[in-house]
């Protein structure tokens, strides 16, 4: 931990970065994430199987944006970044959002964290995209620290409820869903935590026209929920916060890994992998299935 | 209105037999899930085990819906024609209740009744039965007894349940409107003793306080501007995750939503205040433009504004909110932050 905390620390006082975007101990078994600009806060840094948080999702935000920028000179951000976390770094690259210069990642080798805070961490409890995860080491970072560590065994229990789904006919399937709809309050807590939902006005914000229904019940949370899939298909990376984060249990990370798959099987693409890349949406090739037309 | 309160005994067996009546009239019959409030459909879904923590989500829902019609248009060339909504008045019991829930509607009546009557909520608060039950445990993010509660305590419940032994529960009748429930079950009670259930109610831990709220509330009149909001403002995401969950929490937007051109429906939709948008106003400008004004119009409205207007504070401690937020926010350490 003192490695990273002085290189963060270094970072701040030789102002090569505004800020370190972080985390820090809340208890034991869990961390919160921390926006340092004081280098002495650097202490309270840690990276543990607890980090379960994407910081990515502060990039975009405004306010730790104008933090870059000092009176006379434009400063990178530091971010602390799980290997999945870059995924969605080099997602938000890719799509302009930020400029691979203004971020200094700090990255890990990664064995994986809990499903939630509070949890032991083993095989029983990791989370979900960490039993699935094909990286444990940054594919672009600045600075790396940690061991390699072998990542616990455990089953790949979304999987087999995807495939579950699968075999039912679509009016079940359908139910399923209104079932799990049904309990969404709209707090939008899905999008807060994603990073790719980086848009200034969220197209369910928008009220003349309104295109999606605010109310949560059955139509409008259709609306919303379908709107946000289709919005993400090849653009998610698969960092699971959103199903993290949904007060009401919903299984979101069954959908964006379903379209995850779609999106692989049609343009073999997976998003935040590659720098060189283009996105899936942003490029058109003429090799491209028809099928994919509505 | 002073009721004296009586104190009874019931045995589990006979409080079940108590519930399964309820579901056999047709009332709706909540009680504590795993993660939210459940309609008992069967009674060997209730647990009735005072150490759990509470749920993700209160039983607002059930006064306050997320989503509710108020009233239906049609429209013509020259009119338009307001159809009024028909409130399921059906009456709810809620078995079980924390005591961080137990108060959240009476909190809420203030606001509810304040300039307008809501009829909506007046009536489905008018058929709500509350059962509470002593809580014995909780973690880092309950804070009771900061706000004037506790969790043994007994109000805004009707009935109120002691747990004496695994088969045993004091049953304290506290409102004349818990009398006239337990009145058709008088042959399932017997005589309580009082001072027995209330050494159980002494024995129970308790968290311990962590702020004055009269302080916090002198402070937060001092410190509108004061740099550890920004702080804070650079973490929260701006959901309404914490508005949602909390039990006492009531912003709503009023919505209309066409079908056609000639019918449409009026909706009380739940809202937060965490959104950027919510205090946007058509010019453009936005008076709590950034996220660490919101978070203070948060934590002022539950701990001053709702205390200068209606001498209650907007918050029960449940520590929902807390437990819930994506990137832990604990609103305990904040406000017990709100000091120099
Ligand atoms: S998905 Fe991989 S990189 Fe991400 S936390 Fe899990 S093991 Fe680490
Ligand atoms: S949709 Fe969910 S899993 Fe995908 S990038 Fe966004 S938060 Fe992560
Ligand atoms: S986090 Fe869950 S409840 Fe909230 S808007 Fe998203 S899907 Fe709905
Ligand atoms: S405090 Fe937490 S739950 Fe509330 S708006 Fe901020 S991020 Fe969302
Ligand atoms: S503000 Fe938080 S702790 Fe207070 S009543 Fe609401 S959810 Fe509970």
């Amino acid at each position: 931990m003192d490695e990273l905390r002085n290189y963060a620390r270094e970072l701040l006082e030789k102002e090569e970065v505004a800020a370190v975007i972080g985390y820090q101990q809340v208890t034991e078994k869990r961390t919160k994430p921390i926006v340092i600009t004081d280098p002495a806060e650097t202490s309270r840094l840690v990276f543990n199987e607890y980090c379960l948080n994407n910081l990515a999702v502060y990039l975009t935000k405004a306010r730790i944006r104008s933090l870059m920028r000092t009176k006379d000179k434009t400063m990178k951000l530091a971010i602390v970044a799980k290997p999945c976390d870059v995924h969605s770094i080099v997602a938000l690259i890719q799509e302009n959002q930020i400029h691979r210069n203004d971020v200094h990642i700090i990255s890990f080798n990664c064995h994986g964290v809990v499903k939630d805070f509070g949890c032991d961490f083993n095989g029983d409890n990791l989370a979900a995209k960490c039993i699935k995860c094909e990286t444990h080491k940054p594919l672009y970072f600045d600075k790396i620290f940690g061991e390699e560590k072998q990542t616990p065994k455990a089953g790949d229990a979304s999987l087999e409820k995807i495939n579950e789904l699968e075999k039912l006919n679509s009016k079940e399937r359908f139910e399923f869903f209104k079932s799990e709809f049904d309990k969404c309050i709209k707090c939008y807590a899905c999008r807060a935590v994603c990073p790719l939902c980086y848009c200034q006005r969220c197209i369910t914000d928008k009220a003349i026209p309104r295109w999606i229904e605010s109310s949560s019940h059955q139509r409008g949370n259709f609306s919303w929920n379908i709107v946000r899939a289709f919005h993400l298909s090849g653009r998610c990376t698969g960092c699971g916060e959103c199903d993290r984060a949904c007060p009401m249990d919903i299984p979101l990370s069954l959908i964006n890994r379903r379209m995850a798959m779609e999106v692989k099987d049609l343009f073999s693409f997976v998003s935040g992998r590659s720098l060189e890349t283009p996105t899936l949406v942003g490029n058109f090739d003429k090799k491209d299935s028809d099928e994919i037309f509505m | 209105m002073s009721f004296k309160m009586e104190e009874k005994i019931i045995s589990k067996d006979d409080l079940l037999k108590l519930c399964g009546d309820v579901i056999a009239k047709g009332h709706t019959l909540l009680a504590p899930g795993i993660a939210e409030y459940e309609q008992v459909k069967d009674v060997s879904q209730i647990r009735l085990d005072s150490s759990a923590l509470p749920t993700k989500t209160s039983y607002k829902s059930y006064v306050f819906p997320k989503a509710e019609p108020i009233l239906y248009y049609k429209r013509s060339k020259s009119d338009v024609q307001l159809i009024d909504v028909d409130v399921n008045g059906k009456k709810i019991v809620v078995l079980g209740a924390k005591p961080c829930d137990t108060n959240s509607i009476n909190i809420l009546k203030h606001l509810f009744n304040w300039d307008y009557e809501d009829e909506f909520f007046n009536l489905r608060q008018k058929h709500f039965v509350i059962i509470g039950l002593m809580c014995s445990s909780f973690d880092e993010y309950c804070f009771c007894t900061s706000v004037g509660s506790s969790p043994v305590s007994e109000e805004g419940s009707d009935l109120f349940l002691i747990p004496i032994n695994e088969d045993k529960f004091a049953l304290r009748i506290i409102t004349e409107k818990g009398k006239e429930f337990i009145e058709p079950y008088s042959e399932f009670l017997k005589d309580g003793d009082e001072a027995k259930s209330n050494a159980v109610l002494e024995s129970i831990k308790k968290p311990e306080v962590a702020f004055d709220s009269k302080q916090v509330h002198e402070w937060l009149g001092d410190n509108f501007e004061n740099p550890k909001w920004e702080g804070i403002g650079n973490v929260c995401l701006s959901c309404a995750q914490c508005a949602f969950v909390c039990p006492v929490c009531h912003c709503f937007d009023l919505v209309d939503e066409d079908y056609s051109y000639s019918e449409g429906r009026r909706m009380k939709n739940w809202d937060g205040c965490q959104f950027g948008h919510f205090t946007l106003h058509a010019s453009g400008h936005n008076p709590r433009d950034i996220q660490s004004k919101r978070y203070r119009q948060r934590v002022n409205h539950k701990f001053r504004y709702y205390v200068d207007k209606f001498g209650e504070i907007l918050c029960t401690g449940c520590g929902r909110c807390s437990r819930g937020c994506p990137v832990s926010i604990d609103i305990k350490e904040i406000v017990s932050n709100c000091k120099d």
